[in-house]
C-alpha cells in the first residue's frame, strides 16, 4: 500500500538541518490518526450506513475530539474519497510492483488491478453499495463530477491507458483503442455492480466474468488474429 | 446467426446468445470462443466428414462443458452424427477456458488460505494439462515429492446448472417422445455437478486404489489431502504417455496386445468386480507405459452400479443359448422390469440384433476362445454405433448404462487406434 499525501497545510519543505528521527516519528503519528480515523469512518459505514454516520460519531469511535477529525478531513465524503484513492493506489501497485506480472498479457494485468480493487473493498461491501447510490446525487464530493474523484478517476485511467499501450503495439490497435479507457471506467463500475450483486459462494462467478470479459475485452482492442 | 438448419446444438447456441450471460454458461464461453477466433484447428477431422458433419462436431466439440457432456453420452445412442464422429466424441474432454497464472494464484490463495510459494517447495505457474473443469500444475511438495496440482475454473458449477436448464428446454421435444428418458437427463446432471467437489473425487481414488490393487498392472495416483480441498486436488505425480504419444513411438504389436488386454481387463474387472468404473474414458485419463501397465488419472466421474444391474450384465454375458429363445427374452424382460419400464417387442428384437450382430461377434461365446478379436479392423465400431443407434430410435435407452456405455465405446476406440487383439471372452469369463 502506498503511503497518502500529507494535507497541504502542514507540509513543510524537508530541511537538511532538522534531525530526520522526530520529524519522522510526527509524521508517523499524523498518519496514524489519519488511518485511525479512516478505519472508525468505515467500520460504522459498514455497520450503520453511511447517512446515519455522523463525523462526531466517526471522532468517537476513534477516540479523538470531533475538531481533530477537521484537521484531516473536511467531511465523511472525503474520508469515503480518502479510501477510494488508496483502492486505487494498492491497486495500481499491485500490478507495478509485481515483477511477476512485467510480461503478462494485459488481460492478465487488468485483472489483477481489478480484483486487487474488489478484494480491498470486500471487507466494506455494504458500504461500497450505498457509497454507489450517494455517489449519483448531484454536488456529491464522491460523485463523478466532483474535482477530487475527477483526478482519481483520471490517474486511474491514465494507468489503465499506458498498461494499454505497453502491452498492444500501435500498429495493432483496434479503432476502438482509443476509447478504451473511457470504456474501461464504464466496464469497471459494470464489473463492481456484478460483485455486489454476485450470490455465489466465495463471490466465484465475479471471478470467472472478470477472467471471461476481459478477455473478450481486451481481443477487440487488438486488429488481426493471434 | 442464420437459421438454417434447426439443430438441437443450434437451437441451444441461439438461445445461449439470447438468455446465457458472459460467466454464466459454458454455452457462453463457446460463442466467446467462436469470436476470438481460437475455435478453429482443435478438431481432428478425418475427410471422410460430410461438410454438415463436420459442422456439428465443431459446434460441439466447442461447446465443451456440460453441453458437450451431454451431447457426448447421449449422441452415442441418438445417431444425430455420422458413425467415425461419434466414436471420436466418446473420448472428447470437457474441458474449462484456460487460466492464467495471476487467476490460478487467486483459485489457491482463496481455496487453501495460502499462496502456493507457501504451500509447496515449487509451484509452475503454467499448467501442463488440461482436466476436466480445470488445469493441471506440476509442482513439487514440501517432502520433495513431485506431485500434480489440480486446480478448478471458478464458478463452474453454477454454469453447469445454467446450461442444464437450457439443455432440458431444449430436449423437451425427446423426452415427450421417450427418446430421452428425463431421468437420463438428471443422471448426466448429477454426475457433472460431482465431478466439481475435488473432495469427492479424491474419495473416488481412494476407492479405486483399493479395488484395483489386485490388478498389478494399474497404477493409481496417491491424494495429499493437506494440500486439497473441494476446488484445488493435488496427486502425486503419473508417469507414462498418452495414447497418441505412445502410438508415435511406433509400439510393438506385443506391446500394442499387452495393453489392450490389460485396458479390456480392467474395464470388466471394474464392471463386474468392483461394481463401479473410471467412467471418463478420454484419452488423457490414460497414462500408457512400456512396461504395459497403465496409469489411471482424472477419477471425477466415477459410476457405481447397482448391485442388480450387475447380476442382469452376469447373466447375459456371453449367453450361450439361443437370442430367440424365451429364456433370454425372459432375461431382458425381467431387467427392464427391475428398473421401472415395459419391454416393447421393437426394443426386444434390437436388443437382440445388438446381441447377435455386435457381442456375439466380438465375444464369441463359445467355451475356448483359440483367436483373440483383433480390434484393428473398424466394422466393429460400426456394427456398435448401428445398434446403439437403433436401440435409441426404439426408445430402449438405459439411464444407468449411459455413462458406462460411453466408458465402453471409449475403450474399443482405444483399443482400435492400439489395434489391438485381445481374447475378449477369456477376460470376461474370468470376472463372471
Amino acid at each position: 500500500m502506498t503511503a497518502s499525501r500529507k494535507p497541504k497545510s502542514k507540509a513543510r519543505p524537508p530541511s537538511r538541518k532538522a534531525k530526520p528521527r522526530p520529524a519522522g516519528r510526527r509524521a508517523q503519528s499524523k498518519q496514524a490518526i489519519r488511518e485511525g480515523i479512516v478505519k472508525a469512518a468505515l467500520s460504522l459505514f459498514q455497520t450503520k450506513g453511511f447517512d446515519a454516520t455522523t463525523t462526531k460519531a466517526i471522532a468517537r469511535k476513534a477516540g479523538i475530539a470531533e475538531g481533530t477529525v477537521f484537521n484531516y478531513f473536511k467531511s465523511k465524503d472525503d474520508i469515503a474519497l480518502h479510501f477510494f484513492e488508496q483502492e486505487v493506489d494498492q491497486a495500481m501497485a499491485a500490478v507495478r510492483d509485481n515483477p511477476r506480472l512485467r510480461k503478462a498479457p494485459l488481460e492478465e494485468k487488468l485483472f489483477t488491478l481489478v480484483h486487487s480493487q474488489l478484494e480491498f473493498l470486500a471487507p466494506y461491501e455494504r458500504f461500497i453499495g450505498t457509497a454507489l447510490i450517494h455517489a449519483l446525487k448531484p454536488a456529491s464530493p464522491l460523485g463523478p463530477f466532483s474535482h477530487r474523484a475527477q483526478e482519481l478517476r483520471h490517474r486511474y485511467l491514465g494507468f489503465v491507458e499506458e498498461l494499454i499501450e505497453e502491452s498492444i503495439p500501435k500498429h495493432r490497435h483496434s479503432p476502438l483503442t482509443f476509447l478504451a479507457p473511457e470504456v474501461f471506467w464504464i466496464y469497471y463500475l459494470g464489473a463492481l455492480l456484478y460483485w455486489l450483486y454476485d450470490s455465489s459462494e466465495g463471490k466465484q462467478n465475479t471471478l470467472a466474468f472478470l477472467d471471461r470479459s476481459l478477455n473478450i475485452g481486451v481481443s477487440m482492442l487488438k486488429r488481426g488474429r493471434r | 446467426m442464420t437459421s438454417a438448419k434447426d439443430t438441437p446444438a443450434r437451437r441451444a447456441l441461439g438461445m445461449a446468445s439470447m438468455g446465457a450471460g458472459i460467466a454464466g454458461s459454458y454455452l457462453g464461453y463457446a460463442l466467446q470462443r467462436a469470436f476470438l477466433g481460437k475455435a478453429e484447428g482443435e478438431a481432428r477431422l478425418k475427410s471422410t466428414h460430410t461438410r454438415a458433419a463436420r459442422r456439428m462436431r465443431d459446434e460441439l466439440q466447442s461447446l465443451r462443458g456440460a453441453a458437450m457432456k451431454i451431447g457426448q453420452t447421449l449422441s452415442l445412442q441418438t445417431g444425430t452424427l455420422p458413425d467415425e464422429t461419434l466414436a471420436e466424441l466418446a473420448t472428447l474432454q470437457m474441458s474449462a477456458p484456460g487460466m492464467h497464472p495471476s487467476l490460478v494464484r487467486v483459485q489457491i490463495k482463496r481455496s487453501l488460505g495460502r499462496e502456493p510459494e507457501e504451500i509447496f517447495k515449487s509451484f509452475a505457474p503454467d499448467p501442463f494439462a488440461a482436466a476436466s473443469l480445470g488445469q493441471v500444475h506440476h509442482a513439487v511438495a514440501r517432502n520433495g515429492k513431485r506431485v500434480a496440482v489440480k486446480i478448478q475454473y471458478p464458478g463452474i458449477r453454477q454454469t453447469i446448472e445454467n446450461d442444464f436448464r437450457l439443455i432440458r428446454a431444449v430436449s423437451k421435444p425427446a423426452q415427450a417422445s421417450g427418446h430421452i428418458p428425463k431421468t437420463a437427463i438428471d443422471e448426466v446432471e448429477q454426475q457433472i455437478l460431482a465431478e466439481t467437489d475435488y473432495r469427492r473425487e479424491a474419495e473416488n481414488i481412494e476407492f479405486f486404489a483399493k479395488q484395483l490393487a489386485p490388478l498389478s498392472f494399474v497404477r493409481i495416483p496417491r491424494v495429499f489431502p493437506e494440500y486439497s480441498s473441494d476446488k484445488v486436488l493435488t496427486m502425486s505425480l503419473m508417469t507414462g504417455r498418452h495414447l497418441e504419444d505412445f502410438l508415435a513411438q511406433r509400439p510393438s504389436q506385443r506391446l500394442r496386445n499387452e495393453l489392450g488386454t490389460h485396458l479390456f481387463d480392467l474395464f470388466y474387472f471394474q464392471v463386474l468386480k468392483v461394481e463401479a468404473l473410471h467412467a471418463d474414458p478420454h484419452w488423457g485419463n490414460y497414462l500408457f507405459n512400456d512396461d504395459a501397465s497403465i496409469g489411471l488419472v482424472d477419477f471425477g466421474c466415477a459410476k457405481y452400479l447397482q448391485p442388480e444391474s450387475v447380476a442382469y450384465l452376469r447373466s447375459i454375458f456371453l449367453y450361450s443359448g439361443a437370442t430367440d429363445s424365451a429364456d433370454f427374452r425372459e432375461l431382458l424382460e425381467k431387467y427392464y422390469r427391475f428398473q421401472g419400464r415395459k419391454l416393447p417387442a421393437a426394443t426386444r428384437r434390437t436388443l437382440i440384433s445388438f446381441a447377435e450382430n455386435f457381442y456375439r461377434k466380438v465375444y464369441p461365446p463359445g467355451p475356448d476362445q483359440q483367436q483373440p478379436f483383433d480390434f484393428a479392423d473398424q466394422t466393429f465400431l460400426q456394427d456398435y454405433l448401428r445398434e446403439s443407434k437403433n436401440l435409441f430410435r426404439t426408445k430402449g435407452v438405459m439411464t444407468e448404462y449411459l455413462f458406462m456405455a460411453r466408458a465402453e465405446m471409449g475403450m474399443y476406440q482405444t483399443l482400435h487406434r492400439l489395434k489391438a487383439r485381445v481374447h475378449t471372452s477369456q477376460i470376461v469369463r474370468k470376472y463372471l
